[in-house]
């Protein structure tokens, strides 16, 4: 099965706000984002123990006109706040680079 | 209507404009420079501090290559989100820089100056009439919460850049702005279709970034009656119908809307067609009023002051129980301290770089064990002083702490200088992200009219 990083040409994490934390993976053509989509691997249930969040509090859109999905999950910590390790949200990518795609 | 040019000199001003681009961007001769200083990325730091996030020297740089531009195409000068917070110690210090610059090259022009500032009895009054509602996963806002607010600052939506123009203003510097009004306020003003301006807004307001391969370089919106056509100002970069569509994507929760102050850009059916190798033509975004008009409150407290240490820990006996280590010297420190400081008037934390800097407790990579360790000691205290005395004595455990299997007796953290604890200034952290239905999109948004003759300026 090939993995995620194999299959796309951005896969970046960011703030979305101070509170929110959003994945954009950018698929390299229409075919591999129709097959991550259909291969279940972005449910929210499935992503929950990947990125050790509830399901509910995992949002995936998907977005045809730039083959792209978008998952956004609250902030475990606020942006700067004490225990934050990431005021930009940039480094939070890196567990979806390894997730394999049936 | 006649095409009208949008140029963005730079994904944010005080950074460095990039020259060729913007020069070219001037050559081709645009109806109005828009350019944004601010970001909701930096943090809490600056808006609590009341500092710039960009150095004035370079503030002073950049001003004065859009400022001088502006005033000989004889176009205006939007700037929003001035100082990067956009609160008023922000303004006043882009002002300053601006009259400075103006005064050198002996500029004149009609200046409008809008604020930004929430007072906290403003925000009590809209939170007892039931008016806030939080942003996102956001804690509810409490009165206790907005008393103990630093500074909060609204996010101005079209309605005050668009007033200022009706004002005559040639150079508009506002407080905390929504990225896309300092672009949108212009075109909307003048006529064009609201949803066009919002969508080209969105996408100029990072300059070049929605380019192949991306850049920072200034960018041309080129606005038409029912499409806009973008265009980088660096003739390297190429802005594809995949680049400009997947810019919808950046620091956004959902790709198909912007939910702004007034209302929402529905971006759902919008096209994206090439009209060459460098150019994309964009048509169908919609805008759709909201029945109430929101502002975006943004508030940050202070928790304290910070001092740091840092040092890097090599004898693999100690990295192989370094999470065990760390929380055993803070255990350690907290019984040392006991009773002389308060326990509620310092935060502890040992970040373990190499370990799970970057995640944290969300880390999953457990088991590979690194050839060394940074640890930052970080603590934030009520005061700088508790904030020393508690870094000082954990540094020092941490330093001297007899783990298990100890073999190297004589330290434990190679320090790479002295004096190892390091005060960091004040900390603070978001405690409002609120929206607040406002009666009048202008009611937290003072303009003031300044004539600017060469650098004096005159109410």
């Amino acid at each position: 099965m090939p993995r995620l990083r194999e299959m796309v040409k951005v896969l970046r994490s960011k703030n979305a706000g101070p509170f929110a934390l959003t994945f954009d993976i950018l698929f390299k053509d229409e075919s591999l984002f129709r097959r991550a989509l259909a291969s279940g691997a972005f449910a929210p249930a499935a992503l929950a123990a990947l990125l050790d969040f509830p399901t509910d509090r995992i949002r995936v859109v998907p977005f045809p006109p730039a083959w792209a999905i978008k998952v956004t999950v609250p902030r475990r910590h606020s942006s700067g706040s004490f225990d934050d390790t990431d005021v930009f949200g940039c480094q939070q990518h890196a567990p979806l680079l390894d997730l394999e795609i049936a | 209507m006649k095409e009208l040019r949008c140029l963005s000199a730079t994904g944010q001003l005080g950074h460095g404009i990039l020259r060729d681009a913007f020069a070219r961007g001037v050559a081709n001769k645009p109806d109005y420079i828009g350019a944004d200083m601010g970001s909701t990325d930096i943090g809490p730091f600056y808006l609590g501090a009341g500092e710039t996030e960009s150095e004035t020297e370079m503030i002073r740089r950049d001003l004065a290559l859009v400022l001088q531009a502006g005033r000989k195409l004889g176009v205006p000068l939007v700037i929003g989100s001035a100082g990067s917070a956009g609160a008023r110690p922000h303004l006043e210090r882009t002002l300053d820089v601006l009259f400075e610059v103006a005064r050198r090259h002996r500029l004149s022009f009609r200046l409008a100056v809008i604020r930004a500032d929430v007072g906290k009895d403003y925000l009590l009054g809209k939170l007892r009439a039931g008016k806030v509602r939080p942003c996102g996963p956001v804690p509810d806002l409490t009165p206790e919460r907005i008393a103990r607010a630093e500074r909060m600052v609204g996010q101005m939506g079209m309605e005050p850049f668009m007033k200022a123009l009706d004002g005559g203003a040639e150079v508009v510097v506002a407080g905390r702005s929504c990225d896309a009004a300092v672009f949108a306020a212009l075109p909307v003003w003048k006529g064009y279709d609201a949803g066009l301006a919002m969508h080209l807004a969105k996408i100029v307001e990072c300059a070049s970034f929605a380019t192949e391969p991306g850049g920072r370089d200034a960018i041309m919106g080129y606005l038409r009656d029912d499409h806009f056509i973008i265009e980088s100002m660096n003739p390297r970069l190429r802005a594809t119908p995949y680049s400009v569509a997947a810019h919808s994507l950046y620091e956004q929760p959902d790709p198909f809307e912007v939910v702004e102050p007034g209302g929402r850009l529905d971006l759902s059916r919008s096209r994206f067609e090439a009209l060459d190798e460098r150019r994309t033509r964009v048509s169908g975004s919609r805008w759709e009023p909201s029945p109430t008009y929101t502002v975006k409150i943004e508030g940050v407290e202070k928790t304290g002051h910070r001092v740091i240490s840092i040092g890097a820990v090599r004898c693999p006996i100690a990295v192989g129980q370094i999470k065990d280590i760390c929380r055993r010297v803070g255990d350690l420190t907290a019984s040392i301290l006991e009773g002389d400081i308060d326990p509620a008037d310092y935060r502890l934390k040992f970040r373990t770089y190499g370990v799970d800097g970057a995640m944290g407790e969300g880390e999953r990579e457990r088991n590979a064990l690194p050839i060394e360790v940074a640890v930052i000691t970080d603590v934030v205290g009520k005061s700088e002083q508790i904030a020393k005395s508690v870094c000082s004595v954990a540094r020092y455990y941490l330093l001297h702490f007899f783990y298990d299997g100890i073999l190297a007796t004589a330290g434990n953290v190679a320090v790479p200088f002295v004096p190892c604890d390091i005060p960091a200034g004040p900390a603070y952290e978001f405690s409002v992200y609120h929206l607040v239905e406002v009666d009048d999109p202008l009611e937290l948004f003072p303009i003031e009219y300044l004539e600017v003759r060469e650098g004096a300026a005159h109410a």
